[in-house]
């Protein structure tokens, strides 16, 4: 999934603030409808929060809560063919907005899991719901974790799903840009906590910080929104390089160059720590070596049999 | 009650070591490839095991091929053409059909030939071709940085790998049948004293090794 035009404008605790904000004052409220309008006008609202510069600094934290809207993501977004008041309450359309919709907080699972067709998604809401429960974001005391929601991460005025066809690589750097937004001390080579993977750009170009920072699904969705803490996360290559010949020719490759300059070539020869469970597996020839081995000691044994009987035929003759 | 001595203490003693190499390969190849499983051995010991087997078993494969090179017992694996087909046909038949039928052995062990023709090219294609090419794919699994990064366009890594364990498989199973086949000579143990002693010892000449 890619969170498109969202990481620009959404950055530090700010998301999360600036997400919440930005539904208390535009309506956050009793109206969840969730229905998709047929014509869609939302340009009472977009007069206002289309502007780029709309912001006001919140007097409690301090922190600068953007209110903008930008109008071509919002209708490119998943949710770009609903109105406003779908989700919002419709007493937004009077301004000032009425101070008692700050009250109101906004509910997407509540809201997806009504869809008519929630059951046929990909995504089940109250899955992800309960893995987000579990998620470092969500079990973490650390102040910047604070108040984290669905909206730190997908931005609702412009979040869409990635499609089928769109370039894998572009796919990753978007993901990962929703994580890196926050995850500044990564983009720091010397501070970056993944100096111990091996060539860690492409690694950050082609695999999603998702890839091995969540469990993999028991839900059979595509990914768990259980979010692992660093410590938890998977650091075996193995996981995904055994999985994938190129991968692991690749990681196999790697590890047999360092074996050899750093061990020499009888160390390599004995000790061979390059070597990764699994390189050797194929399914296919497992089975069928199986089954082949299986039937010949079944046909040993059927020959030994009927020698037996020639023996004991052989012996009563003589007798 | 006829004697041959048909197996020189190097051929016996190669015979037996490569048998305990073979075994330890198997059962650590086995560790290696289907790691997890709770019988096998740890996985780097299981490597480290495997290895210097593998060293060993190749070791063994070049004194092998020397002791032929070397000594009269090549002459063995040299495959007399003329009546070939004949001969093929004879032991094929008789391992199918005339074994349940106490039917005679269709060959006669001799120090000029203690290979019946099945046995030979078997033995042929054992020794002088998989073999070989097993202890090639395990090298090249050891040092498959100098191989080119690919083989018929797929990763060589994995090319060697799959050629490895495919030969491995067809090791196996020719265990299984060399194990069974060896007792298919006058007695079910025959065959096995023969190889402990040198000495091919036969009631009747209508025996084989």
């Amino acid at each position: 999934m890619s969170d498109r035009d969202s990481e620009s404008r959404l950055t530090g605790p700010a998301p999360a603030l600036a997400a919440g904000w930005l539904l208390i004052l535009s309506g956050l409220a009793p109206n969840l409808a969730c229905a998709e309008s047929e014509t869609v006008d939302n340009q009472g609202c977009l007069r206002c929060h289309q502007m780029a510069t709309l912001a006001y600094r919140d007097p409690g934290t301090g922190e600068i809560v953007d209110l903008s809207i930008a109008p071509m993501a919002l209708s490119h977004s998943a949710h770009g063919k609903l109105a406003c008041s779908d989700c919002h309450s419709a007493d937004f359309d009077r301004y000032p907005h009425p101070k008692r919709l700050k009250e109101e907080t906004l509910s997407c699972v509540g809201c997806h899991e009504d869809q008519d067709d929630a059951d046929q998604r990909l995504y089940r809401f109250e899955t992800i719901d309960e893995e987000f429960e579990r998620s470092v974001h969500a079990t973490s005391d650390h102040p910047k974790a604070a108040g984290f929601s669905c909206h730190s991460c997908h931005d609702p005025h412009a979040f869409r799903n990635s499609r089928v066809g769109e370039e894998i690589r572009q796919i990753v750097h978007d993901d990962n840009a929703i994580c890196l937004s926050c995850h500044k001390k990564v983009q720091d080579p010397l501070r970056d906590p993944h100096a111990w993977l091996p060539k860690r750009e492409k690694h950050r170009e082609s695999v999603r910080c998702l890839d091995c920072h969540t469990p993999l699904t028991e839900a059979g969705q595509p990914v768990s929104h259980r979010i692992l803490a660093a410590e938890d996360s998977n650091r075996d290559c193995v996981n995904c390089h055994s999985k994938e010949p190129q991968l692991l020719n690749r990681l196999y490759q790697y590890r047999s160059e360092e074996d050899l300059a750093s061990k020499g070539w009888v160390s390599k020869a004995v000790f061979n720590e390059a070597y990764v469970v699994g390189m050797s597996r194929s399914p296919l020839i497992d089975r069928l070596a199986l089954a082949v081995i299986g039937i010949t000691v079944l046909v040993l044994g059927a020959h030994g049999y009927g020698r037996y009987r020639a023996y004991r035929r052989e012996q009563e003759d003589q007798a | 009650m006829s004697q041959l001595y048909l197996y020189p203490l190097w051929v016996r003693v190669w015979h037996w070591v490569n048998a305990a190499i073979f075994l330890v390969l198997m059962y650590t190849g086995a560790s290696m490839h289907f790691n997890g499983a709770g019988w096998l051995m740890e996985f780097q010991t299981a490597i480290t095991v495997h290895n210097t087997a593998g060293i060993l078993l190749t070791v063994g494969w070049i004194g092998f091929i020397l002791g032929n090179l070397t000594t009269s017992n090549g002459r063995h694996y040299h495959v007399q053409l003329k009546g070939f087909i004949g001969r093929l046909t004879a032991q094929s038949l008789y391992y199918g059909y005339g074994i349940f039928r106490n039917a005679p052995h269709p060959f006669h062990p001799s120090a000029e030939a203690k290979l019946n023709t099945l046995q030979q090219i078997t033995y042929i294609g054992v020794m002088y071709l998989l073999m070989p090419l097993l202890v090639l794919s395990g090298w090249a699994f050891l040092f498959s940085v100098y191989l080119p990064e690919t083989l018929f366009g797929i990763g060589s890594v994995w090319v060697v790998a799959i050629a490895h364990l495919t030969l491995a498989y067809l090791l196996v199973l020719f265990l299984l049948v060399h194990l069974y086949v060896i007792t298919t000579g006058e007695t079910p143990m025959t065959n096995m004293k023969a190889m402990l002693s040198g000495w091919h010892r036969d009631s009747h000449q209508d025996t084989e090794a």
